[in-house]
């Protein structure tokens, strides 16, 4: 059976097709259960004529293995999609410590839960505590990164071993991270004294105002690396012939990274933003380790709000509302950013050749 | 891109509910009491308990004894299951409970038994239930403080006492012609004084205000032996003068009294044991029985004592109200029955197991607890626990309803906000003012919903 053949039976026969694929795929079990016994020989049959598709495909959609999503998508759809569900009819139960053993028959209050989160709750403080400090980390993480790698792109004696070093705030268990940073940080601890040295009083980091910075550069140590990495990986996306060809043209070191090699970094570094905003937006293990429940005001990001709401005061369905309404809150500014560096387009050239 | 707390709790409810299906309303139908020996053969009992991060293997060598002798007794195997933190025990306790399956027998800290009582997951035990656990007079009365919303509903069944005590220091005390300990908050700071050589690096007291627990218990017991019980009825009395004096008290000893090491404002309760233990401090404030294996082993060993903390309100010459019998909260680990559960009388034998006089005595000289079972807790004589198990009589119950985490929070909460402010030196009036009042408004809040439930 040739190929082509193939892909006619394909557009015949739908379903049955598919699983005959699934069959011989390295695929979930499950997937056959659709197929009836009878699918063989539907797709034996001779497709001469064969319908003509109504768009032609361009060559890059030829022959895509859709199908291989489904593992995927199932794992997806339990995972993330039916607890986020449950998680926003959560929202709308009056769920608490006294409700929760009956928890699916938990009044239904409707629209109560967010109108409290979003008037008679620290959540737009948190909000705004959140996305502000993640980005101040993110804005001043960039530069670092790229410095790194470009600085350790080209060989050196130990190049391997500053490397190595780059990459021990990665490795390294956030709860670790977060651990000994509070030890340095006692008012008289090692921070404090070194600092003294100088004159300098280094005040409380973990109580108090100052806590909103303890936390920005704590999470700068933790995550620079990560943008390090991308920025690495771009700049060996780089062709050798684009140096050749910019030395040739006589650009100095300025010109030709800003013009030759920045464009190759868009890509990664704007992947490396994202992900690295979710990431800080997302932290709960840092805040949580390093200033304890409950949290100093000033540190009361999101996840330790939902987490205090939920395990602290055992409101179950406020705090699926909290999740809910930052989730929307967080998502419209993603969505537009998305957009803007159309990431989630594969025409435009990012980190491509 | 949800977020990580409510993922997991979305992933738990989500679990739970495949396992409602999965077991679709199976009814709970108990095995026929035969009122003598229950017999277990072919059965086991799951028991989740806490891990004792001190003694681990002592822990596990418990564990084995008392199955081998549970075994025995019934014929049924008993496996222990442990949680690693309260955050864990709180996961497990809200799987089994919206699932209505999972360990017959849970340990939980006395704080937490109002709030495990309010979701009406566990065994209220009726007469009868406390014959097969050896009765109620079995344990020491105290102890009862908190199992239950009043005498006739319990839940929780006490198995040891953790009250807290202070510690002091005999040499410091002695040096500073203090013939015996204080006896009211006010006299303790005066003593506390005569002790504190900043200069030396010697202070008064030792306490951290950084701890998560420890602030509340102070103002806690400061506005009971003031005569505030804190919750009255379904009022919070957050905003009385007594709690607003019980905070100025607490953080005078740092701010105008200088008696405590100033870096305390970033220690926890473990960091004041460690200067305690090195001769640094007068007295340890709000500690347990567990402290005696690090004192014992410390430059202080043998130079130490016990002593049940003031009961007298600060500003005042003798206890109020019910004052005197708040010495400390009512503190230590209750066992509760899982309502779901299909094997109780099993698991009520189990408990009359743990708690009985020679397995109560072999639980204290194992893991330095003390005993819940009245008669066991008689029979200590060693000198050192003498003011324990005195304070273990005079624990009082802190107040039972569902309201209460966010009450304590509420505490907490007040003092958090406030170490900035005691890091500089004085903590503003009308700064305390309104943290108090906003405490009062949430935790009142909580209440109003507990109340309508």
């Amino acid at each position: 059976m040739s190929t082509d053949s193939f892909r006619e039976m394909k557009s015949v026969s739908g379903p049955a097709a598919h699983g005959q694929l699934a069959r011989s795929g390295p695929t979930e079990p499950a997937l056959d259960a659709g197929a009836s016994p009878t699918a063989g020989t539907g797709t034996l049959q001779p497709t001469g004529g064969g319908r003509k598709p109504v768009r032609r495909k361009g060559l890059s959609e030829r022959n895509r293995p859709l199908w291989m999503l489904i593992p995927g998508g199932i794992l997806m759809f339990i995972i993330i999609v039916v607890p986020l569900f449950l998680g926003i009819y959560m929202s709308a139960l009056n769920l608490d410590q006294y409700s929760l053993r009956k928890w699916v028959s938990a009044p239904f209050i409707g629209v109560e839960n967010f109108v409290e989160a979003l008037t008679d709750s620290p959540l737009l403080h948190s909000v705004w505590l959140s996305v502000s400090y993640s980005l101040i980390a993110m804005v001043i993480t960039l530069p670092l990164g790229i410095a790194a790698a470009v600085a350790t792109q080209n060989a050196f004696k130990g190049r391997a071993l500053v490397r190595s070093i780059f990459l021990i705030p990665y490795v390294l268990p956030s709860f670790v991270v977060a651990t000994v940073w509070r030890t340095m940080f006692q008012p008289d601890g090692v921070v404090n004294s070194a600092l003294g040295v100088f004159g300098v009083d280094g005040g409380l980091w973990l109580n108090g105002p100052q806590t909103y910075w303890t936390l920005i550069l704590v999470q700068i140590w933790a995550s620079w690396p990560f943008i390090y990495l991308l920025a690495l990986s771009g700049l060996q996306s780089v062709d050798h012939e684009v140096h050749e060809a910019s030395a040739l043209d006589g650009a100095l070191w300025w010109n030709k990274l800003r013009y030759v090699i920045f464009p190759y970094l868009k890509g990664p570094l704007s992947l490396a933003f994202l992900i690295g905003m979710l990431h800080h937006i997302n932290n709960f293990t840092l805040p949580f380790v390093l200033f304890g429940v409950p949290a100093p005001s000033d540190v009361e990001v999101l996840p330790i709000l939902t987490y205090v709401t939920s395990f602290q005061s055992f409101r179950f369905g406020l705090s699926a509302a909290m999740a809910f309404v930052s989730l929307v809150l967080i998502a419209i500014p993603l969505f537009i950013y998305l957009r803007a560096v159309k990431l989630d387009d594969a025409e435009t050239p990012g980190g491509k050749k | 891109m949800r977020f990580a707390p409510s993922a997991k709790l979305a992933a738990v409810a989500l679990t739970a509910a495949l396992a409602l299906t999965a077991c679709g309303g199976s009814s709970s139908n108990t095995s026929a009491s035969s009122g003598g020996a229950v017999d277990g053969a072919g059965k086991t009992l799951n028991v989740l308990t806490g891990v004792n991060n001190q003694y681990p293997e002592e822990q596990k060598k418990w564990q084995s004894d008392i199955a081998a002798k549970f075994k025995a007794k019934t014929g049924a195997e008993v496996k222990f299951e442990t949680f690693a933190s309260a955050n864990d025990e709180l996961t497990r306790i809200q799987t089994s409970v919206v699932s209505g399956q999972g360990p017959d027998v849970y340990t939980l800290g006395t704080t937490f038994t109002p709030t495990a009582y309010a979701t009406k997951a566990f065994v209220t035990l009726s007469d009868d239930d406390w014959k097969k656990v050896g009765g109620k007079d079995r344990f020491n009365p105290a102890a009862l403080g908190i199992s239950g919303p009043d005498s006739e509903h319990q839940a929780g069944i006490p198995f040891v006492s953790r009250p807290f005590v202070m510690a002091y220091n005999k040499d410091l005390l002695a040096a500073a012609g203090i013939e015996k300990p204080a006896t009211t908050w006010d006299e303790l700071a005066e003593q506390a004084k005569k002790m504190t050589n900043a200069g030396a690096g010697t202070y008064g007291l030792a306490t951290g205000y950084k701890d998560n627990f420890d602030p509340w218990k102070f103002i806690w017991a400061m506005s009971v032996q003031a005569g505030n019980p804190l919750v009255d009825g379904d009022k919070l009395k957050m905003d009385d003068p007594t709690v607003k004096k019980a905070y100025e008290t607490y953080f005078g000893w740092l701010t105008k009294d200088k008696v405590v090491d100033p870096a305390a404002i970033g220690w926890s309760n473990s960091n004041a044991v460690a200067a305690f233990a090195s001769g640094k401090a007068g007295y340890l404030m709000m500690t347990t029985s567990s402290s005696i294996p690090t004192l014992d082993k410390s430059a202080i060993a043998g130079k130490y004592a016990y002593s049940l903390m003031p009961t007298t309100a600060p500003g005042e010459s003798s206890p109020k109200g019910d004052g005197d019998k708040a010495a400390s909260i009512l503190s230590g680990d209750n066992v509760v029955v899982a309502d779901y559960s299909q094997q109780k009388d099993l698991a009520f034998a189990y408990v009359e197991l743990i708690t009985s006089k020679d397995e109560q005595l072999n639980y204290q000289k194992i893991f330095g607890e003390l005993p819940a079972n009245a008669e066991a807790l008689a029979s200590l004589t060693d000198p050192k626990l003498q003011p324990i198990a005195d304070a273990a009589g005079k624990s009082k119950a802190t107040p039972f309803t569902g309201a209460w985490g966010d009450i304590q929070l509420g505490l907490l909460n007040v003092t958090v906000q406030s170490i900035p402010d005691l890091a500089k030196g004085t903590v503003d009036e009308s700064a305390l003012e309104s943290r108090l009042k906003d405490a009062q408004s949430k935790g009142q809040a909580s209440l109003d919903r507990a109340a309508k439930s």
